[in-house]
């Protein structure tokens, strides 16, 4: 430690005018000096202190009321609004199916990018892993007969075995050409697979019925949340861990990954199951929630709208995705809204059908070219005092939409 | 049996000389600025239906109808070229890519938009009627005059290339620093590609559009899907060989059309099936393309 | 038995020879030096012996053991580490994030606990995290730890990366450059601190660098590098005063003043003939 120490010191004394010093070696300056000459320290010899206000934050009593009201007001809005209860709003059929669509297409968004965000692979395929999740589902409970709770998790484990597949081809081909090859998946998907009519029931598409008690739209939207609840969780223990870091090594440096020790492969494919695991559970809530599941939804179109959906959210923030996801669906994408239309199209007259697919490229051209960090970017302030920090104008503040920098 | 893959073997190559322009424009703007342009076939679409409006609704010559199109469809790449391509040119190639996603999608959205009335739509032939019916299947002269556009276009690149402007494109494309300090400018020739890949978007359109009905979004996912089977062509010239794109573009047309061999009668969706197992084929095995030539040539 | 073996190692690229016929030892805690021009292939040999390049001829042994065909994360778990001339840190994640991320080898809980979040992985953060700041209060780093590695200066990011490479608990480091951007005062103290950490962390080292003062300083041997092949070797004394050293390093004989100013590498040999 002694060596490390006198380092330190010489280092004060010898440092250059754009090296900010450390807190310690400007301390260790003052010691020498003083002991040195037997006077106080020389205020000319002091090297500036590059004060960072590191300290803990703590919000006044105000801000701590502040933030319990906003905290209230928002779980209210969640949870007391569509369900009618406490509430002067009188949330109808059209309401809470775009409110059950907008938690759905919130999974969704979120396993687009644990891709996207985390793993950087693009996937212009993703209806394909929802539809597969859709119909697994409907198929388990339709023609076993099985209980909704199992159809779930067979649901996510199809899904997180056909993502492992697609995993496994990524780490063949890379990056650009990936992209065609789920794109190509898609719609093999598409045209293909989801045709098979003795497992999809061909055009006329696959009833799946509501789990027992759930028949009310009303309930199931608390289902759904509590789907969406436990989807965040799991994501957030992902980034916080060390699968999370690991990806975050792989996407940015690959080389430092592995000399870190991280196994790409294994990783990389770890990553692809926990993406296909949340479409997995979001197509099954998808079949019971409309109640007969088509293939004809899972369009080309709408891998375009989950990709658009998650960038415009911002990748790798997941309330950001969570917004943004929630905002495309209550544009009345993906059948989602039912017969009663997207909230735009009662406001300003824009047909449903064409909201998301003409303000979402919009949206997305801006994103990528503004705003990197998308809705998560604009509303990190926000997200950053609600839990107690300061109020920060700056934060989270992207340079770029860095998806990954692929050599093609 | 033979019948049928006779068959498959002429209408593949007819609608696989669209798939060759597509890819044509694709292995052009990837050497230009190494993006996988998703917009390409929406040059296409848009061009077309610009035609539509010009032949259709304000009563144009079909001729001019057709220039016009073309027009729109040059005016789009570039367009792209310059609000999404340039600003973002040091972004990271998928972020590109989802850029040019975006223009795709907007540019379907809009014409789902105007086009909410009547969406399907139909565009006369330049020349109508059927010119042979080889092996059983009927060939009409529209789409005869697109397979002879595409050699057409396809020499008339070859000219190009090996023209001064073409000379300064190439060496543009592999090495843009030097090519500035000899007074090429990169930026033009930027712009040239683009407004090439426009051309070639905008001819896959109007030469394609006649042929059935359409839509919007037709040459991308619609009836006359280009977009998946152009960028497949394109793989198969290893994203580098015009001549590779004219030839992959051609064999992925006839993959395709094997689809609809009636041994495949019960398989629901084989032509999808077939164009996702050859690309996964082609780039597992051969990653490098396959219509390739040694040296980075035209 | 050596630590670190290189035994006949060649590599080309095409037509480039990038490495011919290495043969390279680094014995237990040894710091071994290899300088030579740019180009003369010492991250080559470095990418060879992680397990970043196949060589096409040739063994790498690590403690006995060949490894010459394994992944380069399998290396890493039986304790090489690396630094990279371009800072190999995750940039856009936090110092004490890196720190963390190094202890990939370290943190016992498998990932799909964590995911789930199993109790015993909030353990394990924990401990790593505890760690880590440990790292970076040896190398004067704490105050850093909450910044992105991006926002840092370039000296201070190649600090953090030896914390980071510390972090993964290697017996043998590979140091790539580790004095650049650093004039001879600083040079003089980077030795100072890989004598110290080699003591402190029982570690073997083998450093390429341009400051031929600074490697022959802390090396107990030295080789030189030129054109892929080993050049010369020995004590670090008898390296420095060898005349094909200089000749590489500066084309001609060393009182030749117009050869000497072309080469850029001439302020820091000179510089070293003053020091010492």
């Amino acid at each position: 430690m002694t060596i490390l120490q006198r380092k330190s010191r010489k280092r004060a004394r010898h440092a250059k005018a754009d090296e900010p010093v450390t807190e310690t070696s400007v301390l260790s300056t003052e010691d020498t000096e003083s002991r040195e000459s037997g006077t106080a320290p020389d205020a000319t010899k002091e090297l500036p202190r590059v004060t960072e206000s590191n300290g803990e934050f703590r919000p006044s009593a105000g801000g701590w009321i502040a933030r319990l009201l906003t905290w209230a007001v928002l779980l209210w809005l969640l949870l007391a609004v569509p369900g009618n209860v406490l509430s002067p709003f009188d949330f109808g059929v059209s309401d809470i199916n775009l409110a059950i669509a907008a938690t759905i297409f919130a999974i969704i968004g979120l396993s687009l990018n644990v891709l996207i965000g985390y793993t950087g692979q693009l996937s212009l395929g993703h209806q394909a892993f929802v539809g597969i999740g859709a119909f697994a589902s409907a198929y388990v409970v339709t023609d076993l007969g099985l209980s909704f709770w199992i159809a779930v998790p067979v649901a996510a484990g199809i899904g997180a075995l056909q993502a492992a597949l697609l995993g496994a081809v990524s780490l063949r081909v890379t990056g650009l050409y990936f992209a065609l090859v789920t794109l190509a998946y898609g719609l093999f998907a598409e045209q293909s697979l989801f045709s098979f009519a003795e497992i999809t029931g061909g055009d006329g598409g696959k009833p799946a019925e509501r789990p027992a008690g759930f028949a009310d739209d009303h309930l199931f939207y608390y289902l759904c949340f509590g789907f969406l609840v436990l989807v965040l969780w799991l994501d957030w223990r992902l980034t916080r861990s060390k699968a999370g870091r690991a990806l975050q090594a792989l996407r940015e440096n690959p080389k430092v990954a592995a000399s870190y020790g991280v196994d790409v492969k294994r990783y990389t494919l770890l990553a692809f199951v926990v993406s296909g695991t949340f479409a997995g559970i979001a197509g099954s809530l998808m079949a019971h929630h409309q109640q007969i599941i088509v293939p004809g939804i899972f369009s080309f179109q709408l891998a375009l709208v989950f990709v658009v959906m998650t960038v415009v959210g911002g990748l790798r923030n997941r309330i950001g995705v969570v917004i943004g996801s929630a905002f495309f669906a209550s544009l009345g994408e993906g059948g989602g809204a039912g017969d009663g239309g997207g909230f735009l199209e009662r406001t300003i007259g824009l047909p449903a059908e064409f909201t998301g697919i003409v303000i979402g490229p919009i949206l997305l051209l801006v994103v990528i070219t503004l705003l990197p960090g998308g809705i998560g970017q604009l509303i990190a302030p926000v997200k950053n005092w609600m839990l107690g920090k300061r109020f920060d104008r700056h934060a989270g503040k992207l340079k770029e939409v860095e998806v990954s920098d692929v050599r093609a | 049996m033979l019948d049928e893959i006779g068959a498959a073997l002429v209408v593949g190559v007819l609608t696989g000389s669209v798939y060759s322009m597509v890819a044509l424009a694709i292995v052009l703007i990837y050497r230009a600025s190494r993006v996988f342009n998703f917009a390409q076939t929406e040059f296409g679409t848009t061009g077309l239906f610009a035609a539509f409006v010009a032949v259709e609704l304000w009563g144009w010559n079909y001729g001019l109808g057709i220039l016009f199109g073309l027009a729109v469809g040059i005016c789009m790449a570039l367009a792209t070229e310059r609000l999404i391509i340039h600003p973002l040119r040091d972004s990271s190639r998928v972020t590109l890519l989802v850029g040019t996603a975006g223009v795709a999608l907007a540019a379907i959205g809009i014409q789902f938009w105007l086009n909410n009335e009547q969406p399907i739509r139909q565009m006369p032939r330049l020349v109508e009627g059927t010119a042979a019916a080889p092996f059983g299947t009927p060939v009409t002269y529209q789409q005869v005059i697109t397979f002879l556009v595409l050699i057409a276009v396809a020499v008339g690149l070859v000219f190009f290339f090996r023209s001064p402007t073409g000379l300064a494109v190439q060496a543009a494309q592999q090495e843009s620093t030097a090519s500035e300090l000899v007074g090429i400018s990169v930026r033009r020739v930027s712009m040239l590609t683009w407004g090439i890949a426009g051309l070639l978007g905008g001819l896959a359109g109007v030469l394609a559009g006649p042929n059935l009905t359409f839509s919007a979004g037709f040459l991308t996912f619609g009836a006359g899907a280009a977009l998946l089977p152009g960028f497949m062509a394109a793989v198969l010239a290893g994203m580098r060989s015009m001549p590779g794109a004219v030839a992959g573009g051609l064999l992925v047309g006839f993959v395709e059309q094997l689809g609809a061999l009636s041994i495949f009668d019960e398989v629901q969706g084989s032509r999808a099936l077939l164009l996702f197992l050859f690309l996964l084929g082609v780039l597992l095995l051969r990653p490098q393309g396959v219509f390739v030539r040694e040296k980075a040539a035209v | 038995m050596s630590v670190l073996e290189v035994n006949g190692v060649s590599i080309h690229f095409g037509g480039v020879k990038a490495l011919q016929n290495i043969t390279l030892t680094a014995g237990e805690w040894e710091i071994v030096g290899i300088i030579g021009p740019n180009g003369a292939g010492k991250t080559t040999l470095f990418n060879c012996i992680t397990g970043f390049y196949q060589p096409t001829h040739g063994t790498v042994r690590y403690r006995g053991r060949n490894i010459t065909r394994r992944e380069v994360h399998e290396r890493a778990a039986l304790g090489i580490g690396r630094t990279f001339q371009n800072v190999g840190l995750v940039k856009e994640a936090t110092v004490l994030e890196n720190l963390r991320t190094a202890q990939h080898l370290e943190t016992e809980y498998n990932p799909w606990i964590g995911i789930a979040g199993g109790a015993s992985s909030f353990f394990e953060e924990g401990r790593i995290t505890r760690r880590g700041r440990q790292l970076l209060s040896l190398l004067g780093l704490s105050e850093i730890a909450a910044e992105p590695v991006a926002d840092l200066p370039y000296g201070m990011q190649k600090r953090v990366e030896i914390a980071a490479v510390l972090a993964t608990d290697p017996d043998l480091v590979l140091l790539d450059e580790p004095g650049s951007g650093m004039g001879p005062e600083e040079a003089h103290e980077l030795g100072e601190m890989l004598l110290a950490l080699r003591k402190q962390f029982g570690l073997s080292i083998v450093m390429i660098d341009h400051h031929v003062p600074l490697v022959t300083r802390v090396s107990d041997y030295m080789y030189c590098f030129n054109f892929g092949e080993v050049l010369a070797e020995g004590r670090p004394a008898y390296v420095r005063n060898h005349p094909e050293v200089a000749r590489a390093y500066l084309g001609e004989e060393p009182d030749e003043e117009q050869h000497a100013r072309e080469n850029g590498q001439v302020d820091e040999v000179r510089e070293g003939e003053h020091v010492s």
